[in-house]
């Protein structure tokens, strides 16, 4: 199967733009999502996907590369977006008995969404959602769908049956391999995401794009939300405001001034 | 009418952004100031298709219209890149070729416009011969089967990128015997063809050039449309050009006014960001409201030409222009006003550009002329002139 086609499924998530001020609402301390996009680091896991997809042939020869969201209707953008950029179709979970759900409960319904696209290849990733931020999903989703896992791969390349990623550390790289199907978390190492271009806008309209309730994933409202979850926020506060920092008026003696404010701060 | 833009326009936008954002400010400012062309951001638009989206798709385009290459041009413009050469290049050439042209013509242009890979310039003022066309004086003569072009040429926009420059001539009809306009490619490379750069005091990333024709000789086909060319092909560029110019300036004041608020909102003085103080916040409020309501001109001149009402196009098209160039001058002053020293620092890239958005005051037509055009066709006043 050196050449096979792909099928690959990549995890999708709307998240609030970074380059706004986060803020958090209401009394079970969400995030603002008025101002939201496709997750950065989610790129890198479509731009992984569409790789391996086109170095096969693309879509013509029979790759198949799903982008998989999961939250409220707005999250559509999430998948919408991955469609213009490249992916074949798009998923979206969505049931309002979702909301409050812990990476626990939610790789619950993203792994049963998987399940309804029959034998898939690979799950891809991102390393982390860039709000939630626990780099957790990955491994949970691998251990409900009995794949075996690579995170933070940082370069990714499919050979037959066999994935291998790099995975870089401080003073080392390791180089691992595993059989397909499995899933791997990519870095925003791993390359350099595309942009939409026109023709990909105009193409995304006629791409397939289906809408799931957890009844159709053949869940129920309990095993998710708030009573499926593990872990519930008991409190949250945003950061207190940047105070105005220790200005130091140099009369001679700004050098010592410095040193004494160093290692007051216990950082030399 | 319809004002709430598509999924795929609002995407389209969207994507703009993030190629012009990811070559930053930095960059625009570093090529107005060096008088350099944009090559890099402007081939990485090409190959995405966003100069091409609205050549014909069967010639690989995006088979949009003028309205999404404003909206291409406005994104692009509201983050300091002002992609001057769209004006001249997709919006005037393209569309001529695309309407105008002959279908050998088309196969052997448009493909070119549709993924930025051809840039063409545009010859149509003169030294003698600014806003009145009809006085044109750059003559093409009939040789055999060839033309032979004398003429001079004034304001070009960017030749020294160009590929080819369209020359607006006139010739002689061969039933009336009377001097008709007629449209030329001109490769750059042609023998008794020259370009000089005229000396301009604004910061801008494209050069103007002079132009000299003596005895230029070209092909049959390279006459826009053949012998048969209706005269409308000449204006069938216009309209596009007022609504880009109209689309750069809705995009400058855009930037000036994003750079403004930002900056109050943070400039603390007394206690208090300078922003909570109405002689800050009500100019920068009205300038706001001015863009905005040029920017929905724009758009509708755009509506209404790729709708193919010509001639309210038009007129929205000289309005969108007339009051985009005044509301962009208008935001970049307010803008530095507020910055107050700082709006004269390079850091802030505010200054610079009073040239660029001074341009649209007097090009491609003068605010008066537009005026006289407004009083003669919309409220049916006498021509003075």
């Amino acid at each position: 199967m050196e050449n096979s086609a792909l099928n690959i499924v990549v995890l999708v998530k709307y998240v609030p733009d970074a380059q706004f001020d986060r803020h958090l609402i209401g009394d079970a301390h969400t995030i603002d999502r008025s101002e939201s996009i496709l997750s950065e680091l989610d790129e890198y896991a479509l731009e992984a996907a569409l790789a391996l997809t086109d170095a096969r042939g693309g879509a013509k020869a029979g790759n198949v590369v799903t982008a998989l969201t999961l939250g409220p209707a707005s999250a559509a953008v999430a998948v919408k977006k991955s469609l213009q950029i490249g992916a074949t179709q798009g998923l979206h979970v969505n049931d309002d008995a979702l909301a409050g759900s812990d990476a626990w409960a939610t790789s619950l319904a993203l792994a049963a969404a998987i399940k309804t696209l029959g034998p898939v290849d690979l799950v891809i990733t991102g390393m982390a959602s860039t709000d939630g931020e626990t780099s957790i999903i990955p491994a949970q989703l691998a251990a409900r769908l009995g794949l075996p896992q690579v995170t933070f791969a940082s370069a990714l390349e499919v050979d037959g049956g066999t994935v291998t990623a790099r995975r870089d550390g401080d003073d080392y790289s390791e180089e691992i391999q595993a059989s397909l199907p499995a899933l791997v978390s990519v870095t925003d190492q791993a390359n350099d995401p595309r942009y939409p271009n026109f023709k990909g806008i105009i193409a995304a309209k006629k791409k397939k794009m289906t809408t799931m309730s957890l009844a159709d994933l053949g869940l129920s409202a309990s095993d998710v939300g708030l009573a499926g979850s593990l872990t519930t926020v008991s409190a949250a506060a945003e950061r207190p405001a940047r105070t105005a920092g220790t200005i130091i008026t140099d009369s001679g003696d700004a050098g010592i001034q410095l040193v004494d404010f160093l290692a007051a701060q216990k950082l030399i | 009418m319809k004002h709430v833009e598509t999924e795929e326009q609002q995407a389209l936008r969207s994507a703009v952004r993030d190629i012009v954002g990811r070559y930053g400010v930095e960059y625009a400012n570093k090529h107005a100031r060096a008088g350099e062309s944009m090559t890099e951001l402007w081939q990485e638009m090409g190959e995405a298709g966003f100069l091409g989206v609205a050549v014909p798709e069967e010639y690989g385009g995006g088979g949009c219209g003028i309205y999404e290459l404003a909206a291409v041009l406005e994104e692009a413009s509201t983050l300091g890149a002002s992609l001057i050469m769209m004006v001249v290049s997709p919006a005037i050439c393209g569309t001529v070729i695309a309407k105008y042209g002959t279908d050998e013509q088309k196969q052997r242009w448009l493909p070119g416009f549709a993924d930025g890979s051809i840039v063409m310039a545009f010859g149509i003022t003169e030294p003698d011969a600014g806003s009145n066309t009809h006085n044109i004086s750059t003559v093409a003569r009939r040789d055999g089967d060839d033309w032979v072009l004398n003429g001079r040429k004034v304001y070009v926009t960017g030749v020294n990128n160009a590929d080819y420059v369209l020359i607006v001539a006139r010739t002689v009809d061969e039933r009336s015997g009377r001097l008709r306009p007629a449209m030329f490619v001109l490769p750059r490379e042609t023998p008794g063809f020259e370009y000089r750069e005229v000396d301009m005091d604004i910061i801008e990333s494209e050069k103007q050039y002079l132009l000299f024709l003596d005895d230029v000789r070209l092909p049959a086909e390279a006459l826009v449309g053949g012998a048969d060319a209706p005269l409308e092909a000449l204006f069938a560029g216009l309209n596009p050009e007022r609504i880009m110019t109209a689309a750069i300036a809705v995009g400058t004041g855009r930037y000036a006014i994003n750079i403004a608020a930002e900056y109050v909102k943070e400039r603390s003085v007394w206690g208090q960001p300078i922003g909570a103080h109405q002689g800050i916040s009500h100019p920068l409020a009205k300038s706001h409201i001015e863009v905005e309501l040029s920017r929905l001109m724009m758009l509708h001149a755009a509506a209404l030409y790729d709708a193919g009402e010509d001639k309210a196009a038009g007129e929205a098209a000289n309005m969108a222009k007339y009051s985009a160039a005044e509301a962009s001058i208008n935001a970049l002053d307010t803008a530095i006003q507020s910055l107050g020293g700082n709006g004269l620092s390079k850091e802030y890239g505010l200054a610079q550009m009073l040239g660029l958005a001074r341009i649209g005051r007097v090009a491609p037509v003068s605010r008066e002329m537009v005026l006289n055009f407004v009083a003669q066709h919309s409220l049916g006043l006498p021509k003075s002139y």
